[in-house]
């Protein structure tokens, strides 16, 4: 457990579910759960590849088959994924990756299909329904999953960030990352933050981090923010699987160990 | 005697013959930074280069212009290699200068910004030939106030993205420099198989391509020249990530004269040399191809340049073997996912101790961890070290190799120092240096 949490038990399991839905899997079928990672020759510049093998780990550990699909540019996005991935990467590889994207498809179908989007900073970003690039500030165009928009802030975010996110149960926890865009972003009335900010800028130095909307996230910390964060990261498994999740064991104590650790850098550097 | 094959090197140059008043600033500025240096040594705190360079730049804010001005140069930058390269190039000039080997200067400390190599020129006022490892960000200013004769330009990969928040940035202030200087620029060695580093290198007015079998094409997606998406033909040994051409403008990988071949060196005319190095790794080859290309447009002959490089065991303490704790350490330097990608093949001890930091130095995001495939070490012990422990710990764990955390540098070489010995071991910038100390070896 991360060292400021509330709850002594967390993701408590649902009592009216049958007992062995706590547990595994993919309902239906015995395929493995399939994690889309998109890109990342694109938007794969800050490590974000890592958001996938956490996930799938994780998975695993619990006994649920999953594999990572990677997708790279001029293939197939797979309709049938059961969490899409987008990470953080430069100006131009974000329009090619909305280009590619929009005339795809297949992205837009997983989600409809019930999917989970979890998105990372520039990833976040072509989300939205605008974002700018370039030192011109050109407007573009991005997936319209995520009621945001992005345009270049006053200064560049650079730094180790801690938020507060209040799960799915109400309790709260820590996320740490380390957060590093030039664009700021704006949530419209669709979308609602992922998070309180503690330290550093998030969204726009407005106190609120990412956006939610549905079952599509957008964050903008590194870390990768998955591996920094396993709670956040069963969230989306919850929600994308549609079970509960009982808490795991392994990795455990270093996990709390390097969240200790961040956030008591944090406190110390601001 | 010199080996110099044609009249190359033998043409002396002049470094610059001041104006009293320059002269007499420079000179002071020279002996202050000297006793600054002399001071930081004193005091156990390194070898003095940036302090001296500090103080010079400060006292004489043109030192670095001064300094370059009138020499014959030969600058090496990239984001990796930079200082094993310009270890070997300067082996292979002293090699062929023989008995005049006083003629060269070389910052080989590794100190590689403005003042790191106004400090290395100032301590050899006559040395008219200078082999620089220049900084991606000096390169500029180099070409500007320099005028090197031959510039190799390395790679381009991520890194310290905390602050290079766009690697193309950097390319591109290399172009402009190159495009201002035109007919003067100097003679480019260029890795061919790196997009950004061929797009770059296309303003000078001779280019050298090597073509250097790299790795690591993570960085280069997308054409520099017009942002289309660049096609590549499918791997094969000689071209690890496949050739890469734009299919939207006219940018593609040039034919190379040099060429990386297995452990071999492919020379323009054909021959295949075994460079038989004292540092290891496959890049280790790449650098050396990139250092024969250069080393040839000052008619240094392949066969000089490779006996001299045969005298670079452990430039600036890279690859070098210490005893820390009581334990036999053959010590790497990585600092970014490419170097990583390079060096842990390279590792043959169990256990193994890998020491992360994330100070400026270092860059302060080590996300990048995510991107070295540390799945590689699967049957290995691996002891996770530095103030970034953790973040390699839980890497780790998703990879499924066994380690263990011991934070302090001293305690972590101690916990192996009763296994097999030499212990293989990968830092980061700032635990390296940290380690040298402690080995004695700076």
């Amino acid at each position: 457990m991360s060292p400021d949490e509330s709850p002594a038990v967390p993701t408590p399991a649902d009592a009216d579910r049958p007992e062995d839905a706590a547990l595994p899997s993919n309902p239906a079928t015995d395929k493995p759960v399939k994690i889309v990672l998109i890109y990342q020759s694109l938007l794969g510049i800050y490590g974000d590849q890592g958001n996938a093998k956490v996930l799938r780990k994780r998975l695993e550990w619990r006994g649920i088959p999953a594999e990572v699909v990677l997708v790279e540019p001029g293939e197939p996005v797979p309709s049938d994924g059961s969490v899409y991935l987008l990470g953080g990467g430069e100006d131009n590889a974000q329009t090619t990756a909305v280009r590619l994207l929009k005339a795809d498809g297949g992205l837009f179908e997983g989600l409809a299909g019930g999917a989970v989007l979890f998105a990372v900073c520039a990833g976040y970003q072509i989300c939205g329904k605008t974002f700018t690039i370039g030192e011109n500030d050109a407007v573009r165009e991005g997936l319209g999953l995520l009621d945001v928009t992005t345009v270049r802030g006053p200064e560049r975010a650079v730094g180790e960030i801690l938020t507060r996110w209040t799960k799915p149960d109400g309790t709260t926890s820590l996320i740490s990352g380390f957060e590093n865009h030039g664009g700021w972003t704006t949530l419209g009335p669709e979308a609602t933050p992922l998070a309180r900010v503690e330290s550093g800028i998030g969204n726009a130095g407005d106190g609120t981090e990412g956006a939610v909307q549905g079952k599509v996230i957008g964050t903008y910390p590194h870390g990768p923010v998955l591996a920094r964060n396993p709670e956040l990261a069963d969230h989306v498994l919850s929600l994308a699987l549609d079970v509960e999740l009982a808490p795991l064991p392994q990795v455990q104590d270093e996990h709390d160990g390097l969240r200790r650790e961040r956030a008591d850098f944090v406190r110390r550097h601001r | 005697m010199t080996l110099v094959t044609d009249s190359e090197l033998s043409r002396r140059a002049a470094p610059a013959d001041l104006a009293s008043t320059e002269r007499v600033r420079l000179r002071a500025a020279t002996w202050i930074g000297d006793v600054a240096a002399w001071a930081s040594r004193r005091l156990g705190r390194g070898s003095g280069a940036s302090i001296r360079g500090q103080v010079m730049t400060k006292l004489a804010p043109d030192a670095f212009g001064q300094l370059v001005r009138g020499r014959r140069i030969a600058s090496v930058t990239g984001t990796n290699g930079k200082t094993t390269t310009t270890h070997l190039l300067a082996a292979a000039v002293r090699e062929a200068l023989g008995g005049d080997a006083r003629r060269l200067v070389t910052n080989a400390d590794g100190a590689n910004l403005h003042y790191g190599i106004a400090s290395a020129l100032s301590t050899a006022p006559r040395a008219d030939i200078a082999v620089l490892e220049t900084d991606e960000r000096v390169v500029k200013d180099l070409i500007a106030k320099g005028r090197p004769e031959v510039l190799v330009l390395l790679n381009f990969s991520r890194d310290q993205l905390d602050r290079n928040h766009e690697i193309k940035f950097l390319g591109r202030s290399w172009r402009e420099a190159l495009e201002a200087a035109g007919e003067d620029g100097p003679v480019v060695v260029a890795n061919s198989d790196d997009p950004l580093v061929t797009w770059a290198a296309q303003k000078a007015p001779k280019v050298v391509w090597v073509d250097t079998a790299s790795t690591w094409s993570a960085d280069a997606a997308l054409c520099p020249n017009c942002g289309g998406m660049l096609d590549r033909t499918e791997r094969s040994a000689e071209h690890p990530t496949g050739a890469w051409d734009c299919p939207d403008c006219e940018l593609t990988e040039p034919q190379a004269s040099y060429a990386v071949i297995g452990d071999q060196i492919r020379l323009p005319d054909g021959r295949l040399v075994d460079p038989q190095l004292k540092v290891p790794g496959k890049f280790n080859i790449a650098n050396a191809a990139c250092a024969l290309g250069a080393a040839a447009e000052w008619g240094i002959d392949a066969d000089t340049a490779l006996t001299g490089f045969r005298t670079v065991s452990a430039p600036a303490g890279r690859f070098s073997t210490a005893t820390i704790e009581g334990a036999t350490v053959r010590l790497v330097l990585s600092k970014n996912p490419a170097g990583w990608s390079e060096s842990l093949p390279l590792l043959v001890s169990d256990p193994v101790v890998l020491a992360i930091d994330s100070v400026a130095a270092d860059g302060k995001d080590v996300s990048w961890l995510w991107d070295v495939e540390f799945e590689q070490l699967a049957g290995r012990h691996v002891i996770c070290t530095g103030p970034r422990a953790y973040d390699l710990a839980v890497r780790l764990s998703y990879a499924e190799v066994d380690h263990e955390i011991i934070l302090d540098l001293g305690q972590a070489l101690h916990r192996v120092a009763d296994g097999p010995q030499p212990v293989d071991l990968i830092a980061t910038y700032t635990p390296f240096q940290k380690l040298l100390k402690m080995g004695g070896l700076r």
